[in-house]
């Protein structure tokens, strides 16, 4: 399987007549956007803004975040599953708008029983810039109207949709133009002498606000194999609003970190052997120890050394990636492992729910009940309120222009599991 | 800059009083350094200056407890000093306390802040690290001359109200709280070169150091089900209508007690689910779903069991720590050993 992905690189985004790429300048007709993802009849309004790195301006209510991507080899084969039929992607060539994001944003105040869309913020300035992502792309966001009495499914997958097909729309602008850089990823031959690494990427699949989608449908109990071009190329979707620290948005999968990084050593420091996709959040400890030692068989059946897990989300989906562990452990694997801690808002507790002594090389994503104070901002877009659904994180109907202190658990990705962050905790 | 002024706090073996027989002692000061302050003197130069060494007898500190403290923090206020050093104490678990113990009166009454040294071990670290700056020491004396001079080096900044560095670089002990900080490389980075590392046979560091492990043992089954008292007990949230203790949503900070007396099963009228992390609709329409208690009756009624517990005890976990779950766990096997229950069935969510 080999994937050329072209990158075109972005400089600023504006609104324009047309939407068009001139000179690293991305220009978005909001109007012809808008009437493209209207024609959804679950969707009542949508509202185009643009965010850019530096600006004071906070975005709430944070859903999936998507990098425009458009296939180029296969039109028509956008967002398997979604956009498309599942068919499998990962060749071929694809191109990119680097350095943009599409963020989709709605207020959903439903609650699901005690599960409910957290709120989840991203400040383009200020102290918590340094910790979300997203402060430092350029973001177009959508915020979303959805029109009453459907569920709440209905309005999850309307939303999910018009991000993936804004994100395709965007980045049709670089089909006839000449990109900045093409990569190439082949899991090309490597040397025996090179230690074999296998990465087993935990998904969740707990109910409506808590799934990651394989192809448009939810990962199942039975771990299964993936070639990473897969991930980098739209088969993954997220579709998990729980906790916004530690989300794993569609733009992290396109752009694995933990895939990128086995990828640029691949053939000189290691051999990438392949990815494992397993789930968390399994009912029972019957599934958890079942999926948990099947994924340590796939793993030693692609001849891996050493198997980087990462955390699939929070809860008891920590047991999931502790016996993922502690499995890989007793089949003779090397293992590391990313993962959040919830170390309290003093950063006096142990971070984890739970733990196996096997689990001796974690890499911290940071402690997401560190509080921070977030000043007041010029501009909020998504809304105008903190949400918190059952008072469950406090601070509920704050109006969103000012100050807030929160814990760290509502900043957007800033400990998300795939390790895009310079986020870790040390001992004081 | 003038002299810095400190004072030292030993018990009466090292203050070169004398060995068990003194241990009675009670607190007294004298003028300029003694035993372990000698050395210290020498690491910290003109800086400053050991002005008085105050001592009190290990038993007489652990039997008059806070009026050893009263006089000890008295002698030690009179001398106004800017840093007080304690110890170093060692293995000496009494000792160790003493030294601990000194260092935070001087620090909460006093002001002033206070530096001790102690073998990692010693009991008295885990009762203070978190207030306290504790210099580790090995359990042997004979390397008092490292551990003074670090004493030194370290009491030289408090006393001057300089910030400490990190624990690892300065060389005290963690106090026990991490703080996020941004590091050059991002989590993907770090976590592909630890897996390198250890599959190349590598040392290699975690970021997360886990706890003392403390396996869990069952209880041995019950001889005789059939008379047995059993209670439920549940981190499922299911509570009293209108959740009377107030028991948050998640990361509970306290239990509840409740009554189920005269009751054949939970309807949803007068129990509800609160717990916040998991999709509780089914348990809202039916509490007996995380909390069994219809089913218990049923097998009361039987004669499988001998009595179900009149009270439940219900809480949420939801990302509780365990140290907190440990508490609660403590605290709740006291009341029903107390009651005279034999077994509990325990249901998560």
């Amino acid at each position: 399987m080999r994937l050329e992905i072209a990158s075109y690189q972005v400089k600023d985004v504006r609104f324009g007549a047309a939407t068009r790429l001139r000179d690293g300048v991305l220009e978005i007709d909001a109007d012809e956007l808008r009437r493209l993802l209207l024609q959804d009849p679950a969707l009542d309004d949508v509202t185009v803004a643009l965010a850019r790195p530096g600006e004071s301006v906070r975005i709430i209510h944070v859903l999936d975040t998507v990098e425009p991507r458009a296939r180029m080899s296969q039109p028509g084969t956008d967002f398997p599953g979604h956009l498309s039929p599942p068919l499998t992607v990962g060749e071929g060539r694809t191109h990119r708008l680097a350095g943009v994001a599409v963020m989709e944003t709605a207020e959903l105040p439903l609650s699901l029983g005690g599960l409910n869309v957290k709120e989840a913020i991203v400040d383009m300035s200020g102290p918590a810039a340094a910790f979300t992502p997203f402060a430092s792309t350029l973001n177009v966001v959508l915020t979303f109207k959805v029109c009453p009495g459907l569920s709440y499914a209905e309005y999850d997958a309307a939303i999910r949709h018009a991000g993936l097909r804004a994100a395709v729309h965007l980045a049709e602008v670089t089909r006839d133009l000449p990109p900045h850089e093409v990569e190439t990823f082949a899991l090309g031959p490597s040397s025996p002498d090179l230690p074999r690494i296998v990465y087993t990427c935990l998904l969740c699949q707990e109910g409506d606000v808590h799934h990651d989608f394989v192809y448009g449908r939810t990962v199942d109990e039975t771990p299964t194999l993936v070639h990473p071009n897969e991930f980098l190329d739209g088969a993954i979707v997220n579709g998990e609003h729980h906790i916004a620290a530690y989300l794993k948005p569609t733009f992290f999968h396109q752009n694995h970190p933990i895939i990128r990084e086995l990828y640029r050593r691949h053939g000189h420091e290691l051999t990438f052997a392949g990815v494992v996709l397993t789930k968390c959040l399994t009912w029972s400890n019957f599934d958890k120890q079942r999926s948990a030692s099947f994924a340590a068989k796939l793993a030693r059946l692609l001849g891996a050394q050493g198997v980087v897990i990462s955390a699939g989300t929070g809860g008891h989906a920590v047991a999931d990636l502790m016996l993922n562990c502690q499995e890989a452990a007793r089949a003779g694997l090397k293992t590391a492992l990313t993962c959040f801690e919830m170390a309290g808002d003093r950063g006096d507790e142990f971070g984890f729910v739970t733990y196996v002594p096997e689990a001796d090389a974690v890499v911290s994503t940071g402690n997401m009940d560190e509080l921070i104070d977030l000043p007041p901002v010029e501009r909020v877009i998504g809304g105008t309120t903190i949400i918190d659904i059952g008072d469950y994180e406090g601070g509920g109907g704050a109006a969103a222009l000012g100050a807030l202190t929160t814990a760290m658990r509502r900043l957007y990705c800033c400990t998300s599991l795939v390790g895009p962050g310079l986020m870790t905790t040390r001992p004081v | 800059m003038g002299t810095l002024r400190i004072v030292h706090y030993l018990n009466q073996f090292f203050a070169g009083v004398g060995g068990e027989k003194h241990a009675n002692v009670a607190p007294e000061r004298r003028h300029g350094a003694a035993g372990p302050g000698v050395p210290m003197q020498k690491a910290l130069g003109e800086a400053a200056e050991i002005v008085a060494t105050v001592y009190c007898g290990d038993d007489y500190f652990n039997v008059n407890g806070e009026a050893a403290i009263a006089r000890i923090v008295e002698l030690i206020a009179a001398e106004a000093p800017a840093v007080v050093v304690t110890g170093p104490a060692f293995a000496s678990g009494r000792y160790g306390m003493a030294c601990a113990a000194v260092g935070q009166a001087v620090e909460e009454r006093l002001g002033i802040p206070a530096v001790t040294a102690m073998a990692t071990d010693n009991p008295a670290v885990e009762l203070y690290r978190r207030s306290l700056c504790i210099i580790p020491t090995g359990e042997s004396v004979a390397t008092t001359g490292e551990i003074v001079e670090r004493m030194a080096r370290i009491a030289l900044k408090r006393g001057r109200g300089e910030p400490l560095g990190r624990p690892d670089d300065e060389g005290y002990l963690s106090r026990g709280i991490r703080q996020n900080v941004i590091v050059p490389q991002p989590a993907a980075v770090r976590v592909v070169d630890l897996v390198l590392r250890k599959v190349r046979g590598e040392p290699y560091t975690t970021e997360i150091p886990l706890p003392d492990v403390d396996p869990l043992v069952p209880a041995p089954p019950l001889r005789d089900l059939k008379t047995a008292t059993i209670a439920l007990v549940t981190s499922g949230g299911v509570v009293p209508r209108g959740n009377p203790d107030r028991i948050e949503a998640r990361r509970a900070s306290r239990w509840s007690k409740f009554s189920i007396a005269g009751l054949d099963d939970l309807s949803s009228r007068d129990f509800e689910c609160i717990h916040g992390g998991f999709d509780n609709e089914l348990v809202a329409a039916d509490p007996d779903r995380v909390l069994p208690v219809d089913v218990m009756r049923e097998l009361e009624r039987e004669g499988s069991i001998g009595r179900l517990h009149e009270y439940c005890y219900a809480t949420v976990g939801a990302g509780g720590p365990i140290e907190r779950a440990r508490r609660f766990g403590r605290d709740i096997s006291a009341e029903l050993l107390a009651a005279g229950v034999q077994a509990v069935i325990m249901t998560a969510t």
